[in-house]
Parts: structure tokens; sequence; C-alpha cells
């Protein structure tokens, strides 16, 4: 069936949690590549190198009735007394949804960067940055 | 063991000179004497960048089997790959060969793949 994905496919999957209120989501992909040009050589050679994933994610600083906020519990993972610790990595799922079916994209991954404010005659998001360490763990789009 | 026969990435050579020895009077007046009719001391370094690490065993190895700096040999081609001038040009000066300068450095880079700097000298 044909689909062009559009935001209302989207979603935001923290630690198994679907975030409530996303208003964006991105994520990037990097491999290094490198160079073994070698004198001679006419054209330029590469093997790859290292991957790297990283992304960011947009959401409304909004509280359920039921006192749940996803954006305050993202921030929180920086925003914190104390320091971060090795258990504060965070299972972050990319995906888009068609019908029951979920295309995902799934890594385990550090919030590096979190932002949020308050301005006249606007509604209140928080930024949030994250860093990917090692291996995507599911890759189904 | 022979030197590897890789391409290399990069390849610095710097032709040495004559034994001269210079003198410098107090008025400035420089004297020189020359004490042979062989240049020495020509230099190579040569860099092979994101090779295999079974590649930059190689140059370990060979740094082993010529006893480190201790032993002299001869270069294989490859060493002067891109160079279209005359081979002897940049290779040791005649009657000489090349030794280590410096043992091999080898840079890991990623699992699987290392650079490899090294370091020659050409003695008589």
């Amino acid at each position: 069936m044909q689909k062009a994905y559009t935001g209302r496919d989207g979603r935001l999957l923290i630690d198994g949690s679907e975030q409530i209120k996303v208003t964006s989501w991105t994520l990037t992909g990097n491999l290094e590549a490198l160079e073994t040009t070698s004198l001679g050589d006419t054209q330029r050679t590469y093997v790859p190198g290292v991957q790297e994933f990283s992304g960011s994610a947009t959401l409304l600083y909004y509280s359920e009735a039921s006192g749940r906020n996803d954006a305050a519990t993202a921030l929180k993972n920086i925003l914190k007394v104390g320091s971060v610790s090795d258990a504060d990595t965070v299972t972050i799922t990319l995906r888009f949804v068609q019908g029951n079916a979920a295309n995902d994209v799934s890594l385990n991954a550090w919030i590096t960067s979190v932002s949020y404010g308050a301005n006249v005659g606007e509604v209140s998001s928080a930024q949030i940055s994250f860093q990917a360490t090692g291996a995507l763990t599911a890759v189904t789009i | 063991m022979a030197f590897p026969t890789l391409k290399p990435t990069g390849r610095e050579f710097n032709a040495g000179d004559f034994p001269i020895k210079r003198f410098n009077a107090q008025s400035g007046a420089e004297v020189r004497i020359l004490y042979g009719n062989r240049r020495t001391n020509a230099t190579l370094s040569l860099s092979y960048d994101n090779i295999t690490d079974a590649n930059a065993q190689l140059f370990a190895a060979d740094y082993d089997a010529q006893l480190g700096t201790f032993r002299t040999f001869t270069l294989p081609s490859d060493v002067r790959a891109g160079w279209t001038g005359s081979a002897a040009t940049i290779d040791a000066p005649p009657t000489a060969r090349w030794r280590y300068d410096s043992a091999p450095v080898i840079q890991a880079v990623r699992p699987g793949r290392s650079s490899v700097t090294v370091s020659l000298v050409a003695v008589i």
C-alpha cells in the first residue's frame, strides 16, 4: 500500500514508554570513512570506519491529569542533583506506525543536552539531544 | 623477511648531504672542507594510513628481522609509487642502503585498521 509518512505516524519511546506530546524527533547516522588512497592512485579510496548515531526530540512541557510529564522526566536525565551515572542510559525507539505495524529504530543512548523555557504567548517545550552508545538494537524500518 | 611491498599514502624524502665541515672565522668568512665524495644521511619517511592490522604487522616483523636499526636493506619499488621521475632520485644514494632510523610507529585507528609511520636513513 502506498503511504507517505507524516508527523501523524511518528512516535517516540523512551525506555519502552511512548512519550506524550512529542512535536518532533530526528535521528542522524554517520559512518566515518577512513581514506586508503595510496601514492600513485588517481581516485580516492576508503574503508568503513566507526558508525555513530545521534538525534534530538522536542516534547511539549505538558502535565497529564495523572501528573505524568514526559518532558520533565527527560529533562531530569541531566537536570538532577548529583552526577550522571552509568545507569542513566535510556533506550530510545524512534517509530513510524502503519496500522498496527511499527517501523522502529531502537538504540541505547545518553541524553547529552536538554533545554526548555517559557515565552509569553507560546506553549513551553523541552528539547533533548541524545547520543547513541553502541550498536543499534533494532531496525525494522 | 623483506620490507613490506605496500604503496605508502605519504612519503617525504630528504636527499642528505656530502660530508662537509664548515669553519667560520670571526670576520664571517666561511671555509668548507669536503671529507668525502659520497652523499649520505638521506632520510625517507613513509606513512601508511588505515591499512589492515595484518599489513601493519609486517612492518613490526621486518623491524625485528632487520635487528632493529642494525641491518641495512634495499626498498621495493612500491615505496616509490606515484613518483614519475628517476627511481634513483628518491632512493638511497649510490653505494648506500637504508636502515631503520627508529622503530615503526603503529597507531590503532579502529578494530582491524592501523596507521604506520616508518623512518629510514641511508647509510654507506
